[in-house]
């Protein structure tokens, strides 16, 4: 009995010696004086004289903390913290624009140079004046090394005319003013950062906060949580109801993150699963969101080979598809089918350009046409294996194919070793299933460039189709974008109806975005234009 | 002299043995076809300059041989490298997430202890009775039954539906700014328990309660069977004979003369079950959202982080050799016949 008693004893002394060489997990954090929490026996359930505490389950993860290289689903939270000139409104808004770090701009007539008035006496987080040549050394930093940083490519040099102006001059026309409102790339960043950046390329790793938001980065615990605090020097003010503190707790199980939602542990949840969101339907306390997203499901079809080389046989693949069905089971019903590549509600998205239907007769009516009466013919089908809906659809097609007598081998991939194959040429997969969303609120110079525009070494254009027609009206489209917005989306929208006609790809369907928000909450609102950008903490405000 | 041959010739094995593993990972993770380069950039939209400059930066333009001895040089150094998913370094990460993982391994193992053997005990001087059918049902279902599932019974009985524990995590998030943790250790337990924290130590604990019970039903199921067995064979022998016949009370025979013989092959599998506790560790930190190694390490497999998944396994593997020897040694000290062999 001693010598096990001894051997408890043992296990303590040993813990305790192993936590004294590990180093401290967490720095302590800032805070003001304790608050006297003794007089009450239930500590954690009554509310403590602590600041206005927002607590927000995450499932987005944090790449990276750097403004100028995010690329990925950090965009959660960086824009709470950085700026950019412009914010691009929802859909339908009366103005298509909210001035941010500039207050005004203004395009020269030739279109070639953009000139932003920007706000005065703003600062950066580190005490630094946001001005123009900020503004200059951020975009030239995000052109130089930054993640998205290609959605500059049309801007030949930024010129700093006073300390509050900023010219962009353009070698072609480009709405510049729909680039700088982008969610990526365009984040105006405190030059000392960058100056830091350049010195050491770990700067960002343990979070840092040089922008110009409304809130700072108090802390960060990787895989536990951020904590956010208000920047109380910010241009816009602050009001009764804000919150003071933003903790964004990291959990990537869905279930978990609405057991917390529902048993109080967080006052926001991102990612409900969707099978559930019946239970949130029928409570009073929640509101659901159901809105378009910037997403969608496409496949490819290699043209480089026979039978996908001819147009009659793509059709005919795509009259197979069973789209209600592909959407109950891959969206559980929250998608729409879509209209060419272009996400509903994106410009320059238009219903006009048509839709197959789900119509096996019309199928084989095509197939025979083509040469290949009652199919007889396989096709090899890869999707990203980490992709739960491409997973539970991609069977369907399958079936659906087997009765127009096409066989599919379907094969599960890394994105990675998938788009490697696809890349391949001749050995290439006859169908690549993808998920796809354009970098910025343009899915003209995005999907319908990076998707289908040909060149010479693909990229992410991987049917290999080739219509000389199809990229002049790209290029029609793209240079009248920076002067004519209606008649550049005119020419996009007939593009796009080349796309449907000549079937080089699938368009499955566009995702919906979900939000269960708690009607406790106040300030919600969905900007499809954003769509990483789930919370706004500015916006939100604290139940009275 | 003898216990230090013993150990000296342990070490030397656990070098072949980590070589071995470092060998293995490194094959295995650098034969998964995956682009390392749009990895590190966070994305696979990443542009073609960026990726080579990214390639050439990590080495990934060298063979694979060269790649490896590259590494193992730095190794030497105590150098894990950088997190392709967090450009940390990878030693930082481990050493940041290992207290929190030690915790509840510990706190786990204690409880798997403090039940386990007293049911083991229960178990066989009651044989044959009903106490001893419920604790053998218990050991099949805590050997048996899946941590993630019983993870999951646990936060929906608990949580949900009696609102005793919290959901998931270390420690509530409001604890931040009204308690402070003082993190001198960064075992939380202690920590508050040093800093006489009560509202946080009461708040830990709590939350240690059920990933550390999850954690603990494979052990208990284990060290109670095991102890049943030993007990058994222990209280058939002529010295409790003996001492019934003088007289003794049952009580002193169980625990006083029986237990003391039975607990050496019990704290063999105690040990061995601390090693696999922590594999263990992996599933329960998942569901709770425990900010430890393995909910850490089952992050960087799914971003095929190879640095990480490196440095996790051969800290895994060392795990697995020091504990497998301080377990010989614990025996060594515990069964003087084992000194005398």
């Amino acid at each position: 009995m001693k010598r096990f008693t001894l051997f408890v004893s043992l296990l303590v002394t040993l813990s305790v010696i192993l936590s004294a060489c590990a180093p401290a997990a967490t720095e302590a954090p800032v805070v003001e004086p304790d608050a006297p929490a003794t007089e009450a026996p239930a500590p954690v359930v009554e509310e403590p004289a602590g600041p206005v505490v927002l607590r927000i389950a995450y499932s987005s993860t944090i790449d990276t903390w750097d403004p100028i290289a995010s690329f990925s689903t950090e965009a959660a939270y960086l824009p709470n913290v950085y700026e950019t000139l412009l914010k691009i409104n929802k859909p339908g808004s009366a103005e298509r624009y909210t001035p941010v770090l500039a207050e005004s701009w203004s395009v020269s007539d030739d279109r070639l140079s953009y000139t932003f008035n920007l706000r005065p006496d703003v600062k950066f987080h580190d005490g630094e004046p946001m001005n123009a040549a900020a503004v200059k050394a951020s975009i030239d930093a995000v052109k130089d090394h930054g993640g998205a940083g290609f959605i500059w490519w049309s801007v030949d040099n930024v010129e700093v005319v006073d300390d509050l102006t900023v010219k962009f001059n353009l070698s072609t026309p480009q709405p510049i003013d729909l680039i700088a409102s982008s969610m990526y790339a365009a984040y105006i960043v405190s030059p000392k950062a960058l100056e830091g950046f350049a010195a050491d390329e770990n700067f960002w790793a343990d979070g840092k906060s040089y922008g110009t938001g409304p809130y700072m980065v108090e802390s960060y615990t990787p895989d536990v949580e951020a904590v956010f605090t208000q920047n109380t020097e910010y241009w816009g003010g602050w009001e009764a109801g804000q919150y003071e503190k933003v903790v964004a707790s990291l959990v990537p199980e869905a279930t978990t993150r609405q057991q917390m939602l529902e048993g109080g542990e967080v006052d926001l949840a991102e990612r409900i699963p969707n099978e559930n969101l019946s239970t949130f339907d029928n409570d009073p306390n929640y509101t659901v969101f159901r809105e378009p997203s910037f997403f969608n499901y496409i496949a490819y079809f290699n043209t480089l080979r026979a039978p996908l080389d001819d147009v009659k046989v793509r059709q005919a693949l795509s009259y197979a598809i069973p789209y209600e069905d592909i959407i109950n089971i891959g969206a559980s019903g929250l998608g729409t089918q879509s209209f060419g590549p272009v996400p509903a509600g994106v410009y320059p998205w238009d219903d006009s350009v048509g839709q197959y239907s789900y119509d096996l007769e019309k199928a084989r009516a095509l197939l025979t046409e083509a040469g290949h009466e009652g199919g007889g013919f396989s096709i090899r089908m890869t999707y990203t294996a980490s992709n739960a809906s491409e997973e539970a659809f991609a069977p369907l097609i399958k079936d659906s194919f087997a009765q127009i007598g096409v066989d599919v081998t379907i094969e599960a991939l890394s994105l990675g070793e998938q788009l490697k194959l696809a890349r391949s040429g001749a050995d290439a997969q006859d169908m690549t299933l993808m998920l796809y969303w354009p970098a910025y609120a343009d899915a003209g110079a995005d999907n319908l460039w990076s998707l289908f525009y040909y060149t010479e070494k693909p990229s992410w254009n991987l049917s290999y189709w080739n219509s000389p027609e199809y990229n002049a009206l790209w290029d029609e489209a793209s240079a009248l974008s920076g002067t004519d917005f209606e008649a550049s989306k005119a020419k996009y929208v007939e593009a796009v109806k080349l796309l449907v006609d000549e079937a080089p790809g699938v368009y499955f369907y566009d995702t919906m975005a979900v939000y269960v928000i708690p009607n406790a909450i106040g300030g919600f609102e969905y900007n499809l234009n954003y769509p990483f950008w789930h919370f706004d903490y500015y916006n939100l405000r604290a139940a009275q | 002299m003898r216990a230090f041959e013993f150990i000296l010739r342990r070490v030397l094995t656990a070098i072949f043995v980590l070589i071995g593993v470092s060998l293995i990972t490194f094959a295995i993770s650098h034969v998964v076809p995956t682009d390392t380069a749009a990895l590190y950039l966070g994305s696979t939209r990443a542009r073609p300059e960026d990726l080579e400059r990214i390639r050439l930066k990590l080495g990934l333009d060298r063979p694979l041989s060269v790649q490896y001895a590259i590494y193992m040089g730095d190794l030497i150094q105590g150098d894990l490298g950088d997190s392709i998913a967090t450009k940390r370094p990878v030693l930082q990460e481990l050493t940041d997430r290992l207290p929190a993982t030690l915790e509840l391994l510990f706190f786990g193992m204690f409880m798997a202890t403090l039940i386990g053997v007293p049911l083991g005990v229960l178990s066989a001087r009651w044989q044959g009775t009903w106490a001893d059918v419920i604790v053998r049902i218990i050991s099949i279902v805590g050997v048996s039954m899946p941590a993630f599932y019983l993870g999951l019974l646990m936060q929906i009985a608990f949580f949900r539906n009696l609102d005793l524990f919290p959901l998931s995590g270390r420690v509530d998030s409001n604890l931040r700014f009204t308690n402070p943790i003082d993190p001198i250790t960064s075992f939380f337990l202690l920590d508050t328990f040093l800093t006489s924290n009560w509202v946080a130590f009461k708040d830990v604990f709590h939350h240690l309660v059920l990933p550390g019970f999850t954690l603990a039903a494979y052990p208990i199921g284990l060290i109670a069977r095991m102890n049943r067995a030993a007990m058994l064979e222990v209280l058939g022998q002529d010295y409790i004979r003996t001492a019934r016949a003088y007289g003794i009370k049952e009580r002193v025979v169980t625990y006083m003369y029986a237990l003391k013989n039975a607990i050496s092959p019990t704290l063999t599998v105690i040990g061995l079950t601390v090693a696999y506790a922590l594999t263990g560790t992996f599933f329960v930190e998942v569901i709770f959202n425990w900010p430890g190694l393995g909910l850490f390490t089952v992050r960087s497999l799914l971003a095929l982080d190879y640095p990480a998944i490196m440095g996790m396994t051969l800290l895994g593997a060392s795990g697995y050799v020091l504990i497998n020897l301080i377990v010989d040694l614990l025996q060594m000290w515990v069964d003087p016949r084992i000194r005398l062999q």
